[in-house]
C-alpha cells in the first residue's frame, strides 16, 4: 500500500547531528520523509554517547536521545574527509528536495559542501543550515550544545529563585525548541518550491529561534526597561502558585490557582474554608503578599497526600493540579498511555526500543513511527543499491577506498 | 514574496495557542484573529506597556499576535456564528485551543467546518489532548510542566522542582502544531483535502526532557535534579559555573565525544596554570566510567571540578565568552534579558526588529525573524493589532456587509 503520509514525497539528505538537528528530522520522517541521514565513521555522534541509555548499558545504540532523535531514518556511515566521498555526496544531493547541516560554519565550506554547490548539482534545492548562533556574526564559530545557547539566550537567568544562583531550565533547552522551527522552516520552503520553482538557503541560528520563547520578558525590557528576574515558581497572575511537598521521599504536586473560584475551590478541598474567609488572601495580589504563610498552610495539606492522591481530589474540584513526574511516573500516566505516547519499535540488535510518539495526531493521514534509528551504518548497502542505483562493482571500490564507515 | 502568503488563517485561540498563528503570520499567511467582542482574555495578560493594564497594551499579547489581523465576532451567537461560516468557506486553516468540545457544542467543531470547506485544516491545541481520562483537567503551565517531565529535572535539591518563570508549555504546542499545519497543507496539494490536527501540550512537552521521560521504560536510571546541574547516578554533573560577575554555562563531560572537548579544555587549564600535568592527562573519554565503577573517587571529581571553578571565577563572563571562542571551550554567559537585547552577535545579524506602534506614538524592538530565509525573508508587515482593528476591512471590504449592517452586529454586541 502506498504511503499516505503528508511528506511521503520528500527527499532529506541530513547531516546534522547531536539533537537540535536529529529531532527536526525525526518530526519529518513521522510526517513520511524519507531522510538518510550521514554519519562519520569515526567521529561518533554524540548524541549516540548520552544518557539515559537502554537497559541502563552504555553502548554505540543505546542511548535513548539518539533513539528518540533518529527514529525512522536510514543511516550511512561516509567518511566526508575522503575524496573519494564526493561523487557519493553529490549524487545524495541530486536525489534530495532538501540538504540540512549543523555543523560549526567553517565545516561544510571546508568540505565544499556549502549551498552555492549544492545549487550548482540542484539548482532548486532547498538547504538549511543550523547552529548556535548562526552563520554570521563574532559568534557564529561558537561550538557547542543546546544547554550553553540557552544560557546565552536568557533562560538559566529566568529559570531558579531568586535568593540562589540560577538551577537553569533541565538540558539543552534550545535543542527543544529549534527542531519545530527548522521544520516549519522546510516544509514552507517546498511550498514556496512548489509555487515558483525555487529553492533556497536558510540560516538558523538556534539561539534566535529560541528568544521566541520569552517573548514578553524581552518585550518588558523594550518597552518598559524591567529587567526579568527568577523567582522560582511565583506566577504574575496566578496565587498560589508552585510545587509543594507530598507524601513520600522528593515527592511534589503542582498546584495552580488561575482566578478566586479556584482559590477557594482549593482551601474546600483542603477543609479550610477558615483561609478562604481570611481577608489576608481575599486576592491574588494579597495571597502572593502572604504567600509564605499561605504556601506553608497547602504544604500542611499536601504533605499528607499521596501526589496522585492530592492531584485527583484537586482535579475533581476544578482546581489545576498535578503530580510532578518522573519518567516512572510518565511512563504510567492513564493519560499518556491513552495518547499512546510511548512507542514501541524493533531495534536490529537492541530488540524493543521505545521512543516517543509523533508530536500531533492527524486525523487522515497521521503521522507514523515506522522503525527504529539506525545503526552506524546501517543503511549503506541499501542507500547505494536502492536510492542511489550503484551497481555491486561501484559499491566495492567506495569500500576498498576507504570511504564507507 | 513571504513563503506562506497564498494562505489565510483563522485564528480563534485563546491565550494557549497565539504564538502558532504569530509563526504563520511572520512567514506571511494571512491570520485573521477572531476575537469575542471586546477582545481576547490574552489581553488582560502582562507585564503591560507602562504598566497600564489595557487591551491593548499588554506585552503578553503583543509578543504572540505580531502580523496578524483581528475582528471580534461573538461566537456564542448564532448570528456570529452564520458569518464565522462564511469566513470558513474561504480559509485554509483554522486554529482553537478551546477545551475539547467546545466549539463543537456550538456547531464548529470539524466535522461541521470541514462539510462547509472539505479543504480545511483545523487544528486544536489543548494541554492534554481531545481525548483520555485526564482531558478535562484544568491546567496551567505549571501543571503541564509538572505533567510531562521537565519539571521534576530542574531546580535545587534542597528545594521544590522549579519552572522556567516566562510560560513555556503552550508554546512548544503551538511549534508543533504549526509544523502539522504545514505538513496537512503539504498533503492537500496531493489530495485537495483538509483534515483535524490534535495537539497535547502534555506530549509537546516531553520534547523538553531530552529524552529522560523515556528513562524508566527502557530502564534507565533516573535523572535527578540539582542546582545548575544534574545529578546522574552517583555524579553531580555541574552545567552552570560561577564567574566573576555572574555566571557562565559550561559543559566538562566525557565519553568518546564530549571527553573531547574535556581534553582540551583541561589542556587550556594546564597551560594557564590551573591543574598539573597529571590532572591533565586523565583519561577524558573513559573518565565517566571510571567514576561510575569506582576506579577514579568521586572526591577526585570534586576536586577538578573545584579547579574549573577556580578558573571561571576568576574571570568575567564576557572573558570567558572570549576564552571559548578563541580556544574552542564549551563557555557561554548566563545573560540576564537587557544583554540578550544589546548581544553583539544579535545585533552584527540585525535580529531584533523595531514595529512602529502609531497609536502610542511610539516603536518598540521585537525578537526578529526566526529563521533567515534566502528567498522568502520573514518580514514584519504588522504590529499586533487592537482590539477589532480589521474589523470593517473584512466585514465590509472582504464580506460585503454595508456600513448599516456591520453597525447593526454592533448594535446587538456581535462584533
Amino acid at each position: 500500500m502506498a504511503d499516505t503520509r503528508p511528506l511521503s514525497d520528500v527527499k532529506i539528505l541530513d547531516f546534522m547531528w547531536v539533537m537540535a538537528g536529529p529531532a527536526s528530522t525525526r518530526i519529518l520522517a513521522d510526517y513520511g520523509a524519507t531522510v538518510v541521514r550521514i554519519e562519520s565513521p569515526t567521529r561518533i555522534d554524540t548524541a549516540r554517547t548520552l544518557q539515559p541509555f537502554h537497559g541502563n548499558t552504555l553502548g554505540p545504540d543505546s542511548s535513548g536521545l539518539f533513539a528518540n532523535c533518529n527514529a525512522g531514518k536510514f543511516g550511512i556511515s561516509i567518511d566526508l574527509a575522503n575524496p573519494a566521498s564526493r561523487d557519493v555526496v553529490f549524487d545524495l544531493v541530486r536525489w534530495a528536495d532538501v540538504v540540512t547541516e549543523s555543523f560549526s560554519p567553517k565545516a561544510m565550506r571546508a568540505w565544499g559542501y556549502d549551498y552555492e554547490a549544492f545549487r550548482k548539482v540542484k539548482p532548486d534545492i532547498i538547504m538549511l543550515s543550523s547552529c548556535l548562533m548562526g552563520q554570521t556574526g563574532p559568534l557564529s564559530k561558537i561550538a557547542g550544545f543546546g544547554n550553553m545557547a540557552a544560557a546565552i539566550s536568557g533562560f538559566h537567568n529566568l529559570t531558579g529563585w531568586a535568593d540562589r544562583p540560577p538551577a537553569g531550565p533541565f538540558g539543552a533547552y534550545t535543542d527543544y525548541v529549534a527542531p519545530r522551527f527548522t521544520a516549519m522552516a522546510l516544509i514552507a520552503a517546498l511550498d514556496h518550491r512548489r509555487r515558483t520553482g525555487e529553492g533556497q538557503y536558510i540560516d538558523q541560528s538556534q539561539a534566535e529561534c529560541a528568544i521566541h520563547f520569552l517573548g514578553p520578558a524581552i518585550l518588558d525590557y523594550t518597552v518598559n526597561g524591567r529587567v526579568a528576574g527568577r523567582h522560582g515558581n511565583a506566577d504574575f497572575d496566578f496565587a498560589p502558585h508552585g510545587v509543594y511537598p507530598a507524601a513520600g521521599e522528593d515527592r511534589w504536586v503542582a498546584i495552580a490557582c488561575r482566578t478566586d473560584d479556584d482559590w477557594r475551590r482549593l482551601c474546600s478541598a483542603m477543609r479550610r474554608d477558615d483561609l478562604s474567609r481570611d481577608a489576608r488572601y481575599s486576592s491574588a495580589a494579597q495571597r502572593r503578599e502572604h504567600s509564605a504563610a499561605l504556601d506553608s498552610a497547602i504544604a500542611a495539606w499536601s504533605k499528607t497526600h499521596d501526589p496522585i492522591e492530592a492531584e485527583t481530589i484537586l482535579q475533581a474540584r476544578g482546581v489545576p493540579a498535578y503530580q510532578v513526574q518522573n519518567s516512572a511516573e510518565a511512563y504510567r500516566d492513564p493519560q499518556l498511555i491513552h495518547r499512546r505516547h510511548f512507542v514501541d519499535v524493533e531495534h536490529p540488535t537492541l530488540g524493543k526500543f521505545t521512543v516517543e510518539a509523533p508530536r500531533a495526531k492527524l486525523s487522515r493521514t497521521p503521522a507514523e513511527v515506522r522503525s527504529a534509528a539506525p545503526t552506524l551504518g546501517q543503511h549503506n548497502q541499501y542507500v547505494l543499491e536502492e536510492i542511489l542505483k550503484y551497481d555491486d562493482a561501484r559499491i566495492t571500490e567506495l569500500a576498498s577506498a576507504g570511504v564507507l564507515g | 514574496m513571504p513563503v506562506l502568503s497564498p494562505y489565510r488563517v483563522l485564528d480563534l485561540t485563546t491565550e494557549r495557542g497565539l504564538l502558532c498563528g504569530q509563526l504563520l503570520g511572520d512567514m506571511g499567511a494571512d491570520v485573521v484573529k477572531v476575537e469575542p467582542p471586546g477582545g481576547s482574555s490574552a489581553r488582560n495578560i502582562g507585564p503591560f506597556f507602562n504598566d497600564q493594564p489595557h487591551p491593548d497594551r499588554s506585552l503578553y499579547w503583543w509578543a504572540y499576535n505580531r502580523n496578524k489581523r483581528s475582528i471580534t465576532l461573538d461566537i456564542e451567537h448564532e448570528l456570529g456564528r452564520n458569518i464565522f461560516r462564511k469566513l470558513v468557506e474561504r480559509a485554509d486553516f483554522l486554529i482553537e485551543s478551546n477545551s475539547p468540545g467546545y466549539l463543537a457544542e456550538r456547531g464548529l467543531g470539524f466535522s461541521e467546518l470541514s462539510a462547509i470547506n472539505p479543504r480545511l485544516i483545523y487544528a486544536s491545541i489543548t494541554p492534554f489532548g481531545q481525548d483520555g481520562p485526564k482531558a478535562s483537567y484544568a491546567d496551567s503551565d505549571l501543571i503541564i510542566m509538572a505533567a510531562s517531565g521537565p519539571l521534576i529535572l530542574a531546580g535545587d535539591e534542597d528545594r521544590p522542582p522549579v519552572r522556567l518563570t516566562v510560560p513555556q508549555a503552550y508554546l512548544h504546542a503551538c511549534a508543533d502544531a504549526g509544523v502539522a499545519m504545514l505538513a496537512a497543507n503539504h498533503e492537500r496539494t496531493r489530495s485537495g483535502l483538509g483534515q483535524y490536527i490534535d495537539v497535547a501540550a502534555q506530549q509537546s512537552v516531553g520534547m523538553a526532557t531530552q529524552a529522560y521521560i523515556l528513562a524508566a521504560a527502557l530502564g534507565s536510571t533516573e535523572a535527578r535534579r540539582m542546582a545548575g546541574g544534574i545529578k546522574f547516578g552517583p555524579l553531580d554533573i555541574q552545567l552552570v559555573w560561577p564567574a566573576k560577575d555572574g555566571y557562565v554555562a559550561m559543559t566538562m563531560l566525557f565519553g568518546s565525544a564530549l571527553g573531547v572537548f574535556t581534553r582540551r579544555f583541561m589542556h587550556y587549564l594546564c597551560e594557564r596554570g590551573f591543574c598539573d600535568q597529571a590532572t591533565r592527562d586523565k583519561d577524558w573519554i573513559q573518565y565517566g566510567e571510571l567514576l561510575f565503577n569506582g576506579t577514579e573517587p568521586l572526591s577526585e571529581f570534586e576536586r577538578i571540578k573545584e579547579i574549573a571553578r577556580t578558573f571561571t571565577r576568576s574571570h568575567t563572563k564576557n572573558e570567558l565568552l572570549q576564552l571559548s571562542v578563541e580556544h574552542g571551550l564549551l563557555i557561554t554567559p548566563v545573560t540576564t534579558i537587557d544583554e540578550v537585547v544589546d548581544s553583539p552577535q544579535l545585533e552584527s545579524r540585525n535580529y531584533f526588529q523595531s514595529i512602529d506602534h502609531p497609536e502610542l506614538g511610539a516603536s518598540f524592538r521585537y525578537p526578529g525573524a526566526f529563521v533567515k530565509f534566502g528567498a522568502t525573508p520573514i518580514k514584519y508587515r504588522m504590529r499586533p493589532p487592537t482590539v477589532g482593528e480589521h474589523n470593517r476591512e473584512i466585514y465590509e471590504s472582504e464580506l460585503g456587509m454595508n456600513a448599516s449592517e456591520t453597525s447593526e452586529l454592533k448594535r446587538k454586541g456581535i462584533i
